[in-house]
Order: structure tokens, then sequence, then C-alpha cells
């Protein structure tokens, strides 16, 4: 990706002003120069859970995680990657384009299906599956105690999963919800089912007793 | 890539194992928007988080850009 190039992309995305989208091409900026080193980036976090849901919930930071590299991700190439982005700030956390981009440690994901793909302006960005983003909001908006930020986040998840706005593999969240990493499987499909129900469609676990 | 399957509510699915082209996704903003309307306010952007301050000082005070209305989506 040459300089005219990413300059371009950089004055586009300081210009949007609509947040949702102005994160997903900032993302798929972002994930272009770092895949061209080498290394994978996936979005996990609020923005992760917008894109899903366009649930009006993302706060003015973009977090993401590597999720392979081929070559070490240094403090030193983590500097000149985001360098290309005329980016302030660093070594993990970058004011670039109007927003911060904070590019954390390897991604931590139990999930076994897979890392959702959106094809952004300048390349894919890679999205942390949506059946462990539903069963971590279940889980932080009980855990340690009610949290109501996360049981909205939750119950947006699930209504794009519910209405297939978003393709969920429901085994897997059960999956996920009984392991022991989360072992929240009522919680979960308590929630599922008040929300299949308020949405009128066919409960998920229902078939997966 | 593939026809996109449809939602429920009528919209591009975000797959599970192909990438979504940027136009689906940009089609389904509004109906995501007003699904999650459905369940929950149209709102949910934290009140406060541990980045507050760089947020605030970056936002004019607020912890990021205004999000459009569902109708102008």
């Amino acid at each position: 990706m040459n300089a005219d190039i990413i300059q371009a992309a950089l004055a586009d995305i300081t210009a949007e002003a609509d947040p949702t989208p102005k994160h997903l091409k900032l993302a798929s900026l972002v994930s272009a120069v770092f895949r061209e080193r080498g290394i994978e980036l996936v979005v996990v976090g609020g923005s992760a859970i917008e894109f899903y849901t366009e649930g009006a919930y993302v706060s003015g930071d973009l977090d993401m995680c590597v999720v392979a590299a081929t070559t070490a991700l240094t403090v030193r190439a983590r500097q000149e990657i985001m360098a290309t982005l005329l980016a302030k700030g660093g070594p993990r956390s970058w004011q670039v384009s109007g927003l911060f981009v904070d590019v954390l440690s390897a991604f931590e994901n139990l999930a076994r299906t897979p890392i959702r793909r959106l094809a952004g302006p300048w390349g894919e960005v890679q999205i942390s599956p949506v059946e462990e983003l539903i069963v971590e909001r279940v889980l932080i908006s009980k855990y340690p105690g009610d949290y109501p930020p996360a049981h909205e986040c939750a119950t947006k998840l699930l209504a794009a999963a519910l209405l297939g706005e978003v393709e969920c593999d429901w085994s897997e969240v059960r999956r996920l919800a009984q392991c022991n990493a989360y072992k929240n499987w009522n919680d979960v499909k308590e929630l599922v089912h008040e929300h299949a129900q308020a949405l009128q469609v066919r409960n998920p676990c229902d078939s997966d007793e | 890539m593939n026809t996109p399957k449809l939602s429920k509510s009528g919209i591009p699915a975000i797959p599970m194992n192909e990438p979504m082209s940027w136009e689906d996704w940009l089609a389904g903003r509004r109906t995501r928007r007003e699904t999650g309307n459905r369940v929950a306010p149209e709102i949910i952007r934290r009140p406060s988080s541990s980045s507050d301050r760089r947020l605030r000082e970056l936002f004019n005070g607020e912890r990021g850009l205004p999000f459009k209305k569902t109708e102008e989506l």
C-alpha cells in the first residue's frame, strides 16, 4: 500500500463523522498495513459488537489483537507500522484519524467457529467470533455483579443472532457457556429463551438439549 | 462473493465462512439498529471506562462521536 493510497484513506477516515463506519474503515486500514508485515489482527470488544449489531455502543477507541504473525511484533515494528499511518503515541495505543487504536496482545479465543470477515475499503477486517462475544457479555453482565451495559450488549448480540443477521452456531454457544472458562450456560439459556419469545422466533436452544 | 444469505429481517447476514462485502454490510445497518432497539435502548454506550480521560479530551467531553439516529442510517 503506497503512501498516496494511505494518505487518501486517512483523509477519508478523518472526514467520516459516523462512528461505526469510521471504526470499520480504520480497522480495514490498520489491518492492511499490519498484514503487509505478516501480522494478522482481529477486532475485539466494543467495535466487534458494533459491527455485528449497529448497537450504538462503541466509544472512541478501536481494540485489536494479534491473531497470527509470521514475524515478531516488536515495539519497534509496531511503531514503524503505525508511523506509516501518521499515528501519534504508542507503544500499544495510538491516535489516528480522530480515533484511538489499541493493538493489544495475542487474541484470547476459545471459540471453534471462524473469525468473521468483512471486506473493508482497504482490505479485510477480521472480527471476534460472535458465539464467544455472546457468552462473554452474558458472563460480564452477571459477574462479579449485575452490569447493565454488558446485559444490553448481550441482548443486542442475541437479537442479531436470533434473527439471523449474523450466522451463529448455537451448539458452539452452548459448548462455550458450559466450559470451565465461562460456566454460565443457565444464564445464557435463560436470556436466549427470553429474547426468542420477545422476538417471536424459534428458540435455537430447544433443539440443542 | 456468493449471493448473500438473508436474515429473517431481510438483510444480508454476516456470514460464518466467507467475507461479507462492504456494500452488504452497509445495506443492513438500519435494520440491525432497529433489531437492537427492540430489545434494548437505542444508545448503550457505557457512561465511563478506564479510557475516559483520553476519550473525553479527544471528543469534547464525550466518550466518542455522536451516533446517527436510526432513521438517518
